[in-house]
């Protein structure tokens, strides 16, 4: 099966269209399968594994489907293609996610030229833990970087997702360095890195690099039930979600530091 | 439109507001008239019918038209009037507020037979008293074979009446009540008074030649018209005579002040023309409401309200006459008396509307005859007035046009977030063209406004009924297609037998039975909407009306004989996505993957998918493609399908055709108000999967929760629709939840798309309900029912089915303090 994959044929388990907070405008955002880390809170557990799982239907839990399949690239353009009144109306286009899109080097390459091709605005929101040259590569043919911080400490990092953060923060750097745009964003978790000292520590850590704007992810539950369908555990069970309200203290750190923070 | 049924009983302030409300609140004493109101039960008025019989039994020998003002003239100068404490302007439709009047005219037999059951209706309940149902009792007698009902029944072809006796095509509401579905010329009235219209047609009747008969024949007109303006002043003194006297007693200075400028007011208009804001108000509502003491008919709407009114508003503004303040205290004030108004129903026809609602539409924004962006200081206070009643009266529609600036759209979405479903949008950009290929006049289809709810005509220029004939039942349609052409439920034959499902070999063959089914049915809703045009054209025409709308008085005839300048009709096609989603299931699961076999198929509709095969077939039914998916697959055999019948309707004309109006012909329309409910109760199930009973699906919306890939996928899927031929209205209600207009930035995304739906892709209407919490606790208990919903959070968004509960009950928590 994974064999399958290349730079024709990729992996999605969903396209989502009229996708508004994924990057400007109104947006459709394809969804790659497989991901280098494993985020205790990771809404959508199925993505992790490049392969296909089975799911309970969420109707008829007693049903089971694939979470994803193949689609070869043409079907995946002529998908995105199908809302272009709507990109250019709204000044949007189209969002590469995952999982982490970044794992399919090949075929995001591929998607993001087609999707320039056609004049289409393109955006990659990646956890940035991709092999620097690969990394490179794909900042170069995406119009905007949307690149998680999930920890400002390394142990940490992998205590909660399994590695280290040391190649998402080199990556960060070279993003940074380079022209386009970059978007940071954090997770904001309970237990994880909510804290006031935790946001003091990632405006160390992102401050001096040059970041001036954060967006933070306050945790929602919205992935709770798809542990339940996938059959796994689920290390956030019954954690209480965090609401834009609950972030005012979290927020006014960053702006202490100069660094703005929105929601 | 689904107007909200529960908005009348269930409304609530919202439960967490910090500081003031966006539109602000309505003044202590509207508020409390309001809340008054909304606990006032409906009831039933005898009043119109009592006087109109008396005048029907003296005057049997008038002219129908005579007989028609004599009978305004008895009502207007002998009904009860009363002013309510609060109120401003003046005018009651009958006895009581929120009660009923009966027209006998129209129809009696079912208020005789449904008399003992008005109070204990399962909705739409009305009080009567034992007084009034004894009174009714005895003018029954006079109206046995004497309605319009009697009338339209009678002059029904026996083989189209099969049509209405199952129910497969339904006039009723032509026939047991008035026309309307019309905007008069309000913009005239205020500048010329009802003085103008006397004098020209004083002028019109003098110069008659009375030994030509035609000429003859219009100077009964004439002379109706003139009783009938003179009977509307004599209605207006008897409030400025009661506003002077309750003047005399009222203790409050404030007050006894009001009263006396109330009653100055009224002295003067609608008979001479209106010079401020006040007596603007007071003559567009005296009109409006006498409009509907003539004739029960709904869907009699304002018109441009924000268009004529504005330069009396503006220059009282000016002058310091008025404030901000004060017009929107006196537009709630009239919004209050809309609602007033209330008709009764068969309970028949009650399920095609249900609700009790009169449509009476405002319309707003929009552009001058020159292409200009037609907001004004006026249109605001609109938003704001209708913001601050929150009620289901009045229909609020907004024209949109590309150059509606962000600002003016933006406050549409503060109304919106309200969650009472308005306002609607209409958009110029398909509307104007639409119009103008018809051959309506540049200037006049730049003066399009809403009538009712999604509809649209010139106001003052056009006939009744720019939608509104007859309703026409395509999934039933479809069934009989499939059935050789005869009813399933009774076998009786009903249109020419092409062949049955169950020996067809291919897709080709279902298409060709449907067109010729739906082409024969079609011409059977022509000609029971021409029997009932004939009806009402020779019973009870509206002297009033047609005063008011060109060119009815050059032309010496009301609009029901070709009066109208534009006289373009449309019936309701009804269950459009279903047919849609029926025929891809069928063309997918029997012809192309043959998982079903015709006779199975065939078999489980007729059960109800009865048994575990059954169970099956309807899984894999629900599996084909949807409607509302920005699916060719599905889309293009709509478009197909629903084509056979446009085609069918654009080769008919109406009763009007060749007498005086430009059209005299139909189009094809989609606003079915809430006739998919009882159109589904009285329909098997449909190829689609759809269970036996089920409503149909509403206007040119999907199927509930058939639209699983969002708003983008669904405004383009209906967008593959012929709008240009759907003049009558491609109605597309959406859901949007309260979290996806709670920033600023998401709100200008929703502009966005409502642009693109506009801009790019030719959308004709769009109308937001915000997901309320009733939905989505709805939805937790039924999630098959909902799998459409969507909810958001910041970089995320999910189907609210896959969920867990306790997350779903997070959002509904949120949900309540939103609203």
């Amino acid at each position: 099966m994974v064999s399958k994959v290349s730079s024709n044929v990729g992996r999605i388990f969903d396209i989502q269209k009229f996708s508004l907070h994924d990057g400007p405008g109104i947006r459709t955002v394809v969804f790659l399968k497989g991901c280098p880390m494993a985020c205790a809170w990771c809404s959508n557990p199925g993505s992790q594994k490049l392969q296909v799982v089975q799911v309970a239907d969420g109707l008829h839990p007693d049903l089971h489907g694939p979470d994803s399949r193949d689609y070869a690239l043409d079907e995946v353009v002529a998908t995105c293609l199908q809302d272009l009144p709507f990109y250019e109306e709204s000044g949007g286009g189209v969002t590469l996610s995952g999982g982490e899109a970044m794992v399919q080097h090949r075929f995001t390459s591929s998607l993001l030229a087609a999707l320039r091709e056609q004049g289409i605005h393109t955006a990659i929101e990646t956890t940035g833990y991709a092999a620097p040259a690969i990394f490179e590569r794909i900042l170069g043919e995406v119009d905007l970087l949307i690149i998680d911080v999930k920890h400002w400490d390394r142990d940490q990092h992998r205590r909660w997702t399994g590695v280290d953060n040391d190649l998402p923060l080199q990556n960060l750097r070279t993003a940074l360095a380079a022209e386009g745009p970059v978007l940071v964003r954090i997770p904001v978790i309970p237990g994880v890195n909510a804290s006031l000292d935790d946001a003091t520590a990632f405006c160390r850590l992102l401050a001096p690099m040059g970041v001036r704007e954060v967006q933070l992810l306050p945790f929602h539950q919205f992935g709770e039930r798809k542990y339940e369908l996938l059959g796994w555990d689920y290390a956030m069970s019954g954690v209480s979600a965090l609401h834009e309200e609950d972030l005012g203290p979290y927020m006014a750190v960053f702006r202490e530091h100069g660094v703005r923070a929105f929601v | 439109m689904q107007p909200r049924e529960d908005a009348m009983s269930t409304l609530v302030e919202p439960t967490i507001t910090v500081g003031e409300p966006h539109f602000g609140r309505l003044t202590p004493r509207m508020a409390a008239w309001r809340e008054e109101l909304l606990d006032t039960p409906q009831s039933v008025c005898v009043e119109r019918a009592m006087l109109t019989t008396e005048t029907y039994r003296i005057h049997q020998d008038e002219p129908m038209v005579l007989r028609r003002a004599l009978m305004v003239q008895n009502v207007l100068e002998h009904m009860s009037i009363f002013i309510e404490p609060a109120t401003l302007i003046c005018g009651n439709q009958a006895s009581a507020n929120r009660a009923a009047p009966i027209m006998p005219e129209y129809a009696m037999d079912w208020v005789i037979a449904e008399l003992d059951e008005f109070d204990s209706r399962p909705g739409d309940r009305f009080l009567i008293t034992e007084d009034a149902k004894q009174q009714l009792h005895d003018i029954a007698p006079f109206w046995e074979h004497n309605t319009l009902k009697d009338r339209g029944l009678s002059l029904m072809p026996p083989a189209s009446r099969t049509f209405y006796d199952l129910g497969i095509i339904h006039p009723e509401g032509n026939i047991t009540s008035g026309d309307a579905h019309i905007a008069v010329d309000y913009g005239r009235v205020l500048r010329e008074g009802l003085a103008g219209y006397r004098d020209r047609t004083e002028e019109l009747l003098t110069r008659l030649d009375l030994t030509d008969a035609v000429q003859l024949k219009k100077s009964y007109f004439y002379r109706a018209v003139l009783i009938t303006i003179d009977a509307v002043v004599t209605f207006a003194h008897r409030y400025a005579d009661l506003a002077a006297d309750l003047a005399t007693t009222e203790p409050e200075p404030g007050r006894r002040a009001e009263l006396t400028e109330m009653s100055r007011i009224l002295r003067k208009v609608p008979e001479q023309p209106a010079e401020t804001f006040h007596e603007a108000v007071q003559a567009v509502w005296l009109v409006q409401l006498c409009l509907q003491i003539e004739s029960n008919g709904h869907s009699l709407s304002y018109g441009r309200f924000d268009q004529y009114l504005n330069p009396y508003y503006s220059s009282d503004l000016a002058t310091g006459r008025t404030t901000p303040d004060q017009a929107t205290e006196l537009l709630t004030n009239l919004w209050l008396k809309t609602i007033t108004v209330a008709k009764i129903r068969s309970w028949s026809h009650t399920r095609f509307s249900a609700g009790g609602p009169l449509y009476q539409n405002v319309t707003v924004a929009g552009q001058t005859p020159d292409g200009r962006d037609a907001v004004n200081p006026l249109s605001y206070l609109v938003l704001r007035s209708v913001a601050q009643t929150r009620l289901p009266q009045p229909n609020l529609t907004v024209r949109y046009h590309r150059g509606l600036s962000d600002e003016f759209m933006a406050e549409c979405i503060e109304v919106m977030r309200l969650g009472f479903g308005m306002p609607a949008l209409n958009s110029d950009e398909v509307i104007i063209p639409s119009m103008m290929s018809k051959g309506v006049a540049e200037a006049d289809a730049y003066n399009y406004s809403a009538i009712g709810c999604v509809e649209v005509a010139v106001p003052g220029k056009w006939g009744y009924r720019c939608t509104g004939m007859s309703f026409l039942n395509f999934p039933k349609t479809l069934l009989v297609a499939m059935n050789n052409g005869a009813d399933p439920k009774t076998g009786t034959p009903l249109a020419t037998p092409v062949k049955h499902f169950t020996d067809m070999t291919s897709f080709d063959e279902l298409m060709q039975a449907w067109d010729v089914t739906v082409r024969e049915f079609q011409r059977h809703c022509v000609i029971l909407d021409s029997a009932c045009d004939i009806a009402l054209e020779e019973s009870v025409a509206d002297i009033l009306c047609s005063t008011l709308v060109e060119d009815c008085l050059g032309r010496g005839k009301p609009i029901k004989e070709g009066g109208a300048v534009y006289d373009f009709v449309s019936g309701l096609q009804v269950g459009i996505a279903n047919l849609g989603d029926s025929l891809a299931a069928i063309k997918k699961c029997v012809f192309e993957d043959r998982t079903v076999t015709a006779a199975e198929l065939w078999d489980a509709l007729a059960t109800d998918f009865a048994g575990e095969r059954g169970a099956q077939i309807r899984q894999l039914l629900d599996a084909a493609p949807k409607f509302g998916n920005d699916d060719d697959y599905v889309d293009t055999l709509l478009v197909e399908a629903y084509g056979s019948c446009i085609d069918e309707i654009f080769a008919h004309t109406n009763t009007r055709y060749g007498r005086g109006p430009i059209g005299g012909r139909y189009y094809a329309g989609t606003s079915s108000i809430s006739a998919n409910v009882p159109q589904g109760a009285s329909t098997m199930a449909t190829p689609d999967g759809r269970r036996a009973g089920e409503p149909l699906a509403e206007g040119c919306s999907p199927s509930h929760g058939a639209d699983t890939h969002g708003p983008t996928a669904v405004f383009t899927s209906v967008s593959k629709l012929d709008t240009e031929r759907i003049t009558g209205g491609v109605l597309l209600n959406q859901k949007v939840s309260p979290a996806m207009l709670r920033k600023p930035e998401d709100r200008a995304k929703l502009v966005m798309l409502l642009r693109t739906f506009f801009n790019r892709l030719h959308g004709f209407h769009v109308q937001y309900n915000v997901v309320d919490r009733a939905t989505l606790l709805d939805a937790q208990a039924h999630p098959e029912r909902h799998r459409d919903l969507i909810v958001r959070v910041a970089g995320y968004s999910a189907f609210f089915n896959v969920l867990s509960e306790a997350t779903q009950d997070d959002i509904i928590a949120r949900t309540e303090q939103t609203l």
